[in-house]
Order: C-alpha cells, then sequence, then structure tokens
C-alpha cells in the first residue's frame, strides 16, 4: 500500500454531529472552533462552529488521513470553499431529526456540487433513535433519480467505530484496493 | 435599543478618524449586531468573516503560546482590516484606508470595544 496523506471533509447541517464525529475518530485532540450560538442554533445546542473543525485519523500507521470539519450556517459557506478545496472525498452528516433532511442533502450536495465533480461523497444519517424516517433507502431512491448512488448509512456520530466506517466508505470508493 | 447604542458608538468611530471607513459589531457566532458598512458590502457574510477570523486567530494564539488573542489585523492592497474582542461575546470590525495611522485606529477601535462591552 502507497503512503497516504490525504484530506477528507465533513459537511452538514447545524447539530448533525460534524465536530463530534471529528473528536470520535481524530487520534490527536481536535482542533476546534466554536463559538456560543446567538442564533436559531441556540434551540439545538449552545456552542457552534464558526472557523472549522480539524482532526488527523491514522490508518495502520502508515495512511494519514486529515480531518476537516465546516460550519453548518449557510453564511459560512466561503469556508467551505475554502475547506474543501483538495478535498478528496466528502462525508455529509444528515440529523434526521431536523424539519426536512431530505432538503437538507440536496442543499449541501448542490452546494459541494464542483468538489464532488471529482470527489466521492459518503452520507452518515443520524439521530435516527430521535426520528427514524427518512430512512436510508428513502435518501438513496431520491438519489438514484439524479443518478447517484452514494453509500449512505446510519450512525451515531459519537461512536468511534460507526464514523470510521463512513471514512473506510469513503476511501473505499476512492481507492477499491485500499486495505484498511 | 441596544443596536442604537451600538450604532451611536460605531458613528462616534467612525468620525473620530478620517482614516476609519466603516466598522461592525459581531456576535462571536457571526451575526451581526449593528454595522455602519458601505452600501454594497453584505453585513451577514462580514460577520460570519471575521467571527471565523478571530476564531482561528484564539485558536492560533494558544496553539502557539501566545495567551489570549487580543486582535486580528488584516492589510490588503487598499487598506486594513481590524477584528477585536469587545467583551467575551462580541467582535468589533474596523476597516480603514490604506494609508491609515495604525497607532491611533487601535486606540480608537479600543476605545470603542470597551464602550460596547459595556452596554453588551
Amino acid at each position: 500500500m502507497k503512503k497516504y496523506d490525504n484530506k477528507i471533509i465533513f459537511t452538514g447541517p447545524v447539530g448533525a454531529g460534524k465536530t463530534t464525529a471529528i473528536g470520535a475518530i481524530s487520534d490527536i485532540p481536535p482542533i476546534t472552533t466554536d463559538a456560543a450560538a446567538s442564533d436559531m442554533t441556540l434551540n439545538r445546542k449552545g456552542y457552534t462552529t464558526v472557523a472549522l473543525d480539524y482532526g488527523v485519523l491514522n490508518l495502520d500507521g502508515k495512511a494519514k488521513v486529515h480531518l476537516y470539519g465546516t460550519p453548518g450556517q449557510e453564511r459560512f459557506d466561503f469556508m467551505w470553499d475554502i475547506l474543501s478545496t483538495g478535498g478528496i472525498g466528502l462525508i455529509l452528516l444528515l440529523d434526521n431529526s431536523r424539519p426536512n433532511p431530505i432538503k437538507d442533502m440536496q442543499f449541501f450536495l448542490n452546494a459541494f456540487k464542483d468538489m464532488l465533480r471529482q470527489a466521492p461523497v459518503v452520507i452518515g444519517v443520524t439521530k435516527t433513535d430521535i426520528k427514524n424516517t427518512p430512512t436510508t433507502e428513502s435518501y438513496a431512491r431520491i438519489l438514484e433519480k439524479v443518478d447517484m448512488r452514494p453509500p449512505i448509512f446510519e450512525i451515531d456520530g459519537r461512536n468511534r467505530d460507526d464514523v470510521k466506517s463512513l471514512v473506510m466508505a469513503l476511501l473505499f470508493s476512492i481507492d477499491p484496493g485500499l486495505e484498511g | 435599543m441596544r443596536e442604537q447604542m451600538l450604532k451611536s458608538i460605531l458613528s462616534d468611530l467612525n468620525g473620530a478618524s478620517a482614516d476609519i471607513e466603516a466598522s461592525a459589531v459581531i456576535s462571536s457566532d457571526g451575526l451581526t449586531m449593528a454595522a455602519i458598512l458601505p452600501q454594497d458590502v453584505d453585513e451577514d457574510r462580514v460577520g460570519a468573516m471575521a467571527a471565523a477570523m478571530l476564531s482561528l486567530g484564539e485558536r492560533t494564539a494558544r496553539e502557539l503560546a501566545r495567551g489570549d488573542l487580543e486582535q486580528v489585523m488584516v492589510k490588503g492592497e487598499y487598506g486594513y482590516i481590524l477584528m477585536s474582542h469587545a467583551g467575551k461575546d462580541a467582535v468589533l470590525t474596523v476597516i480603514a484606508r490604506k494609508d491609515s495611522k495604525l497607532g491611533l485606529i487601535l486606540l480608537d477601535a479600543k476605545r470603542a470595544s470597551k464602550a460596547i462591552s459595556e452596554i453588551l
């Protein structure tokens, strides 16, 4: 296996668990840029990411994956551009307990469409314990209509194995020869 | 009411020096609380950028053992952008001309930050 030194991006709406997911799998203490929330986010949580999250995942001591998390609010969309530059893949986290997660999915896939021309995406659906619909099948059906077939998982963003399986799925779709 | 008081501080600040072109008070999560900005500038974007810069600056200062962040300064071809804390949860952003006397602007900004943090 050749040496990998690569960058993947975690994105998705506010509260989907991007900061938590990076915290769960990073092998270094993650860099976070949280600020006290004063917008609608307050209804969901007290803090929100304003610039980026950063962590590192070491695979087998050979492959090093740099993990970047974006802010969720649209007013930070300039950070989405900055962070996605050079990214080899995108992990989209969707919060099933939000009012319209399908629309969230379409919004974020559209916002990252330039990156997705060259890079694959994997979708992780969080908070399915709070609301179990839409199911992963319904997400998949909607994406099939626009000819997209990304891996979609139900995950718990706090669980290292769950998040790691997302990252591994993403790396496999980049390089099927990769051994985790 | 609060916005009005903030605005009056900003207009004093903008009036204090001909070098200061615009200023804004922004919550630390990037929402504009009060602003006196040129027409063609989008408040929301300025707010989000200032919050991101300040937050990154904070992390950088801490990571490199420079203690608590006091300010972030950006210098472009046409002038300066100065961001500093105004109390714990707000950011004062000052936009100044390129040949500004920086010392004076820093002083005015410091004074305004103090007044703002007293209101919030």
